[in-house]
């Protein structure tokens, strides 16, 4: 038991230091009870204790090169930079208010106006979080850190984002591979700068199944569609459902049988189809991206080495997906059962009551549990796949790695993340 | 007991380099390795954030740490350091002086959402300007229009000619802020709605279920007594002023979600009450003065807005005070004498109930 932590094949330059995370997540249910417990009964004051939490335990459960990592932030500073941003936001969102009521013009901009803006400092609030965990992160003794400017990654962040509208989605690898880029290469350990070779190009054809599976069998059922109907969509072919609610519409049965409504079919049939595949996409092309950007990063000689695959991506999900499958089930079950009880008993019987209770608790209980699986399936199995198929190559160039005297960001910035909703404090991962 | 050598790593906080180094346990904690010899007094230690069997040491305040995983030294370094843990140990009772203050801030959050909002409000209503009012009033117009399948404008010339006489009546020297506009619209439901800027929406049911037309004047007046108390305007004011402060303040975690979309339902409520009170005593005076039955109001508010079987089950979150309660109410500031007065001779009235003629019984196919 004496052995140091650090392996003796400490040898050279050449070679290859793992990555590895504990998978028995000892410990990780507890911290999930109670910081889901804990957030709730103080209004969701906790979750910035709880966060910082999670991240502790995932960092020093991740060892880099025999050397696990260390989370020096606090709950506290993100508190405040969480009160901070409700300061600012007040009267941003307030102004945003005042000028869409007077001034009629800019009515009907209004939401698009609120989402820009918010767009904007959601950005911005994001690189200013990774910057914060950057600097909360310690490795061997030494901090890491992020510079460059959070205005110019919002600006680019968001004239790439209407490239991307522009191009009808074709430019968001380029744009993802950009900012990649733009955040790795302001990535310090210590005084060290990391660097990122990132290219759009070789994200293209994972993008592009996107392309292939979702919206060439779409863009080709709606032009079938619009040719059957010569272009023009007859304005009666739905009319308000004779005895429904007001507004509600029922097809018109006039057009059955006709290509109009054959072609129509077949388009809404392609979007029930396509559009699930395009989710079941979404890990894939996650995992390919986040396998790439990790082969692209170096640090002077020293390079990362990703060998991720979807499947690993895709498990996760599926066990999150069936859990969630099953609960509704039995919840269902139970409720059905109980109504069924219910009707037997007869209403003044109080057993109203005890169902309601029987709700709130179920609703809770269910609340609870899929906070902590989600945190143990998605969060660790993710955090895991990721950190344990990475192989710091050339690990010995690490050794050179100095300590820097920079000075520490603030976690101001986080919290206008957390208050902004854009994931940025809540996220584990970096 | 003899002090045991044990392996670790030393990092000097400078450089990532990693020494190996061995530890010893005397009256300090001596390290040894190669061109290098520390002795770190035990006082100042502390401990990082590791997972066991890791642990780490360094003197507070400095950036060298060491590594070990030795569970004997690991034991003996926490008998023998007094401040190994000293940030972790004050941790769980820092937790529960957080969690207590978290909950008075939620409450007093709440608190401020449920009083201090409202309260702004209703000084605040008043003074927002009347352009302002009518766009917004245009706005949820066109709103409501949407929610309600787009209902057609009852407009048949001559009964309109009569309402607009009777509204003339009723509303002469009553000290509303702005002259009402009132529309009819072909609707299922009998009802009629109030929005900012004076807009008054009638759905036509509302006539074709009055027997009298001072029950279809009692209610108009009803909601004349809301644009008169800006009620409209100080809902949407407290809504979106409490819901904006609650859901930014308290964040979005689920349980607190329901205790978000109950305090909503329950400020509304609660602040409809009064407002429901005041518009019915409002209606009585309006009632009185243009010659009218003022407890026609009751009359049709009984007929047609029931009490529920049930209402000691959702009191809290019913937007109307009890019918019977109200009607009650009514009657007793009504007094008797105004008891079979009618506003409008038989022949306006049966002019005013055709007033949807212009539009299809039925909406075409």
């Amino acid at each position: 038991m004496s052995q140091p932590p650090m392996t003796d094949t400490r040898s050279g330059m050449d070679r290859s230091g793992p990555i590895t995370f504990d998978r028995t997540l000892k410990g990780l249910t507890g911290i999930a009870v109670r910081g889901f417990l804990l957030s709730l009964v103080t209004f969701g004051i906790y979750r910035f204790w709880y966060i910082t939490e999670l991240r502790r335990y995932f960092w020093n459960r991740t060892i880099v090169d025999g050397s696990p990592g260390e989370y020096t932030g606090t709950g506290k500073e993100l508190f405040l930079g969480f009160l901070v941003a409700v300061a600012i936001l007040i009267p941003v969102y307030v102004l945003i208010f005042i000028a869409t009521i007077s001034a009629p013009w800019l009515a009907a901009f209004g939401s698009v106006l609120s989402f820009l803006v918010l767009y904007v400092l959601g950005q911005f609030a994001i690189y200013r979080g990774r910057r914060y965990r950057a600097s909360r992160t310690l490795w061997r003794g030494i901090r890491l850190g992020q510079d460059g400017s959070a205005i110019t990654y919002a600006l680019m962040a968001i004239g790439w984002s209407l490239l991307t509208l522009l191009t009808l989605g074709l430019a968001f690898p380029f744009m993802r591979a950009s900012l990649e880029r733009y955040r790795i290469n302001h990535t310090l350990i210590g005084s060290s700068r990391m660097e990122s070779t990132a290219r759009g190009r070789s994200l293209l054809l994972p993008w592009l199944a996107f392309y292939v599976v979702v919206l060439l069998p779409i863009a080709a059922a709606l032009i079938a569609f619009l040719v059957a109907a010569d272009f023009t969509i007859p304005d009666d072919l739905f009319i308000p459902k004779e005895g429904g609610k007001p507004g509600e519409t029922e097809f018109n049965s006039d057009y059955e049988g006709t290509p109009i409504a054959t072609f129509g079919e077949l388009f809404l049939t392609t979007l029930g189809i396509t559009i699930p595949l395009g989710l079941l996409l979404i890990p894939f092309y996650r995992a390919r991206e986040t396998r790439l950007f990790m082969n692209a990063a170096s640090l002077g000689p020293v390079r990362l080495s990703s060998t991720l695959k979807a499947r690993q991506f895709y498990w996760p999900y599926l066990v999150y997906l069936l859990s969630v499958i099953g609960f509704v089930l039995i919840l269902g079950l139970v409720i059905g059962g109980g109504g069924l009880l219910l009707q037997a008993q007869g209403m003044e019987s109080g057993f109203h009551w005890a169902l309601l209770f029987g709700m709130a608790f179920g609703y809770l209980g269910g609340a609870l549990f899929f906070a902590v699986l989600y945190v143990r399936v998605i969060t660790a199995r993710l955090w895991a796949a990721v950190a344990t198929t990475t192989v710091v190559e050339n690990a010995g160039g690490l050794d050179a790695v100095l300590a820097s005297s920079r000075r520490v960001g603030s976690g101001l910035n986080e919290g206008l993340a957390d208050a902004l909703d854009v994931g940025g404090a809540l996220e584990v991962g970096f | 007991m003899p002090a045991q050598a044990v392996h670790g790593t030393y990092y000097d906080g400078l450089s990532a380099r990693a020494h190996p180094v061995t530890l010893v346990l005397e009256d300090s904690l001596e390290i040894t390795g190669r061109d290098l010899r520390l002795a770190w007094t035990l006082a100042d230690l502390a401990a990082g954030d590791t997972a066991a069997p890791l642990m780490r040491v360094g003197p507070a305040g400095r950036a060298e740490r060491v590594d070990f995983t030795d569970e004997t030294l690991a034991a003996a370094l926490k008998d023998r350091c007094p401040d190994l843990y000293r940030t972790d140990s004050s941790a769980s009772g820092g937790r529960l002086r957080l969690v207590l203050w978290s909950i008075a801030a939620g409450i007093s959050v709440i608190g401020l959402a449920i009083y201090g909002v409202p309260a702004i409000a209703v000084r605040l209503a008043p003074v927002i300007p009347a352009a302002i009012e009518a766009r917004l009033g245009g706005a949820v117009d066109g709103q409501i229009g949407k929610i309600l399948g787009d209902p057609p404008v009852c407009g048949d010339a001559p009964a309109r000619a009569v309402l607009d006489r009777l509204i003339e009546r009723m509303t002469a020297n009553g000290g509303l802020p702005v002259d009402p506009a009132i529309s009819v619209r072909r609707h299922a439901i009998a009802n009629a709605l109030t929005l900012p800027g004076g807009r008054v929406v009638v759905l036509s049911d509302l006539i074709d279920q009055s027997r009298t037309p001072d029950e279809f004047a009692g209610v108009l007046a009803h909601e004349f007594g809301h644009v008169a108390a800006h009620d409209p305007m100080r809902a949407l004011l407290a809504a979106s002023g409490s819901s904006f402060l609650l859901s930014l303040v308290l964040g979005d975690l689920t349980g607190s979600t329901i205790v978000v979309a109950v305090g909503q339902a329950a400020i509304s409520a609660g602040y409809s009450r009064e407002a429901e009170n005041a518009a019915d005593s409002y209606s009585v005076e309006v009632m009185r003065r243009s010659g009218g039955d003022a407890t026609a109001l009751a009359t049709i508010l009984e007929r047609i807005a029931k009490d529920d079987e049930k209402p000691e089950f959702a009191g809290l979150l019913r937007s109307h005070p009890f019918t019977v309660e109200r009607a009650n109410r009514i009657r007793a500031m009504a007094g008797s004498e105004t008891v079979g007065r009618r506003i409008l001779d038989e022949t306006d009235w049966t002019t005013l109930k055709g007033i949807c003629r212009n539009v299809p019984a039925k909406p075409a196919k």
